[in-house]
């Protein structure tokens, strides 16, 4: 390849084999670098759904921010939920720059969640009904987000593994945060602990479906094989969501949370999680966005959208008058 | 110069003083408060960053002047906070006004156009407070104005870059930019003024007198309309009632029944 | 549909953390225009760093180099002559006439009597 005249010259095989090497010697893609097209959709599938899921995974923590009970935790939690939507922010910016070409942004973003086109990830469409929730979403779902993110640090694609850079970077503070709310709960009073307990019992189907069914054919598709292929992450829904057990059911235990999986256990010679498998049919109708507060989240997405659409018309560069 | 430990031999003092840290801490909390209930309904998803920033740093103020009240023998910071009844409370009554119909989680129609021009004229009017206070005569005060006066150089760039750009586009913005002022100024003057104890307060050389405050506030507010040829006028009216009396709208009671909501189930708990 | 796109222009930011170190790119955002741009960048992307100074840059006004263009930064490692590298044996010489040698590190101590 070092004695290639012009890149654009090129066949499609030869760009194609030459992309291959480059990922393969650990070169970074970056928005502009031609890439196949399968790589392409498969980014922009799972980078707008990522970012997204910030921006409507704020919603839920939000119902808390105004409640929490002291001014310390009411500073807290805003600036957790600012971050989700910071890390909306970054996440949708790669995935704008990935859609150009297709002569996409933001506004076409906005349009596909509400059409139902782009999903959001399950957990987002779950009620958070008390404060206990608030603290388990801190600590359990931004943990299992963290076992997939870091997953992807070292992703083929250049803007996505700086964005996840700074992301995780910020994640190690929203786990401490969630931390620091359960165990305040569960040193707490007996109503306290109640709250966390039930919080557990609440999330457990959910944090389960977080990593995806282990095969694509559970629920008909996945884009685990590509992303694996293409060097955009390494381990299986499986590994990832086995990894999050070895990871937190300890700790859960050692705060004196019980499972809610009662049957669940370490299986010493297959070194594995077994469990309860959650009802992958209630997975597939939740991203449909056909679960709980599906519909409730969307609308508030979609309130403020429209309540603020003159002030997107009026500083539009195309009415110039400023 | 006056310190906490002095404070008990001035009673007058300590009263107008006590007076006054609830009016700062009370409606930066208040005003943070609706703030926060904006997240994640601002124009796009970058201001929605930038706004939440000055929320947690108002927030921030409030949690300072209430540990400041707690210092000086008013109780548990948290307690002033998550507690105290509408009647207690000193927040000017602009300040606690819902951001628009609906609530936070329910079908919230919030205005744009009145958070930005309610954030603008607080912000400026909390400088213009500030820049008098760092020269107050109860020096934990005066520090802690220095402090917070850090902080508001970006909030009022913030807020004055959104209030001039949408002020000046004609039609619609401009329509939504003056009814939202107009609406301002109707209770804009409960923001400065500065309640029953301003005579003590003046005279105990804690801060300036509201006349002062209004003069400034209405010099850089005219200084602003005149440079940007602004559509609008500076009227400082307190219809609403006067919130530094603790007179207060139905508002602020809904609002302090969802901010204590978790507090309440039991207050002597840790959390 | 074309006006409400057009709000979301792109610009590039770049900030400074301390008044020694030189500019660095953070990240990009989008903004109707330069102003709003500015006073977003900060809260965005250094939320919890130090901040001296920033630029924002709309992203129009950058030029990139291409995939081709990239390989016009290659080159051979043969230009020793233009390093310290390729004197190095200098540093011998010296020690013949009993004298230590000037490198890199001591003439940069030079500036500011040692302080740093």
């Amino acid at each position: 390849m070092a004695n290639m005249v012009s890149f654009d010259r090129l066949s499609e095989e030869e760009k194609h084999a030459r992309f291959m090497e480059r990922i393969a010697a650990g070169e970074k893609i970056e928005a502009d670098d031609w890439m196949p097209e399968e790589y392409r959709v498969a980014l922009i599938k799972l980078i707008s759904m990522h970012g997204i899921s910030e921006i409507m995974g704020a919603l839920p923590e939000k119902e808390w921010v105004p409640k929490a009970p002291t001014l310390r935790r009411k500073l807290g939690i805003m600036a957790k939920v600012q971050d989700e939507m910071g890390h909306g922010q970054l996440l949708l910016r790669v995935a704008e720059d990935l859609m150009k070409p297709y002569g996409k942004n933001r506004e076409d973003i906005m349009q596909d969640l509400f059409s139902g086109d782009l999903k959001f990830h399950n957990v987002f469409h779950m009620p958070a009904p008390t404060w206990g929730d608030a603290g388990l979403i801190g600590w359990l779902v931004d943990g299992a987000a963290i076992i997939t993110q870091t997953n992807m640090l070292h992703a083929s694609y250049g803007p996505y593994a700086r964005a996840l850079q700074r992301i995780c970077a910020e994640e190690v503070f929203h786990a401490q945060h969630g931390e620091a709310i359960i165990m305040a709960l569960t040193e707490g009073t007996q109503e306290q602990r109640a709250m966390v307990q039930d919080a557990f019992n609440r999330w457990w189907e959910s944090l389960l479906m977080f990593f995806g069914p282990a095969q694509a054919s559970t629920t008909g598709s996945s884009k685990q094989d590509v992303t694996i292929k293409y060097n955009i992450r390494t381990k299986t829904n499986e590994e990832l969501r086995q990894d999050f057990f070895s990871k937190y059911i300890p700790r859960a235990l050692s705060i004196g949370l019980q499972l809610p999986d009662s049957t669940m256990h370490f299986d010493e010679e297959s070194k594995m999680w077994v469990y309860q498998q959650p009802d992958w049919n209630k997975f597939k109708q939740i991203i449909k966005n056909n679960g709980p507060k599906s519909k409730e989240r969307l609308r508030l997405r979609q309130l403020s959208y429209h309540n603020n659409e003159w002030v997107r018309e009026a500083l539009s560069p195309m009415n110039k008058v400023v | 110069m006056m310190t906490i430990e002095e404070l008990h031999t001035n009673p007058a003092y300590q009263d107008a003083l006590v007076d006054l840290l609830y009016q700062l801490a009370d409606d930066d909390f208040i005003v943070a408060y609706r703030g926060s209930e904006w997240l994640g309904l601002a124009p796009h998803i970058e201001e929605d960053v930038a706004f939440s920033s000055i929320s947690q740093d108002t927030m921030g103020h409030a949690t300072m002047l209430y540990e400041l009240l707690e210092s000086i023998g008013e109780g548990d910071a948290n307690a002033l906070a998550h507690a105290r009844k509408a009647d207690e409370r000193k927040n000017a009554i602009l300040l606690e006004m819902v951001n628009g119909s609906g609530t936070y989680l329910q079908e919230p129609k919030y205005d744009w156009a009145f958070a930005v021009v309610r954030h603008y004229c607080y912000t400026l009017a909390k400088t213009i407070k500030m820049k008098s206070l760092q020269q107050s005569s109860f020096e934990p005060l005066a520090q802690l104005a220095v402090k917070i006066n850090m902080e508001l150089h970006y909030h009022l760039l913030h807020w004055k870059t959104w209030f001039t750009q949408l002020m000046k586009i004609p039609g619609e913005s401009q329509e939504r930019m003056v009814a939202a002022w107009d609406r301002v100024m109707k209770d804009m003057k409960g923001v400065l003024a500065l309640g029953s104890y301003e005579e003590d307060l003046v005279k105990y050389n804690v801060m300036t007198n509201e006349t002062q405050l209004m003069h400034s506030w209405m010099q850089e507010m005219q200084s602003l309309i005149s440079n940007y040829h602004l559509p609008i006028e500076v009227r400082l009216k307190m219809n609403s009632g006067n919130g530094r009396l603790g007179e207060h709208s139905k508002d602020l009671e809904d609002a302090l029944n969802t901010l204590s909501s978790v507090y309440r189930i039991d207050p002597t708990a840790a959390w | 549909m074309e006006a409400k796109k057009a709000f979301y222009q792109e610009y590039e930011v770049f900030s400074k953390r301390t008044y020694k170190s030189p500019f660095q790119h953070q990240f990009s955002l989008l903004a109707p225009n330069e102003e709003i741009a500015m006073v977003m960048a900060q809260e965005n992307f250094m939320r919890r760093e130090p901040v001296v100074d920033i630029w924002v840059v709309k992203r129009s006004e950058v030029r990139k180099l291409d995939e081709t263009e990239r390989f016009a930064l290659q080159r051979l490692d043969n230009k020793q002559y233009r390093s310290t590298k390729g004197y190095g044996y200098l540093k011998k010489k010296w020690r013949e006439y009993e004298q230590n040698m000037l490198d890199e590190k001591e003439i940069l101590s030079w500036g500011g009597d040692g302080k740093q």
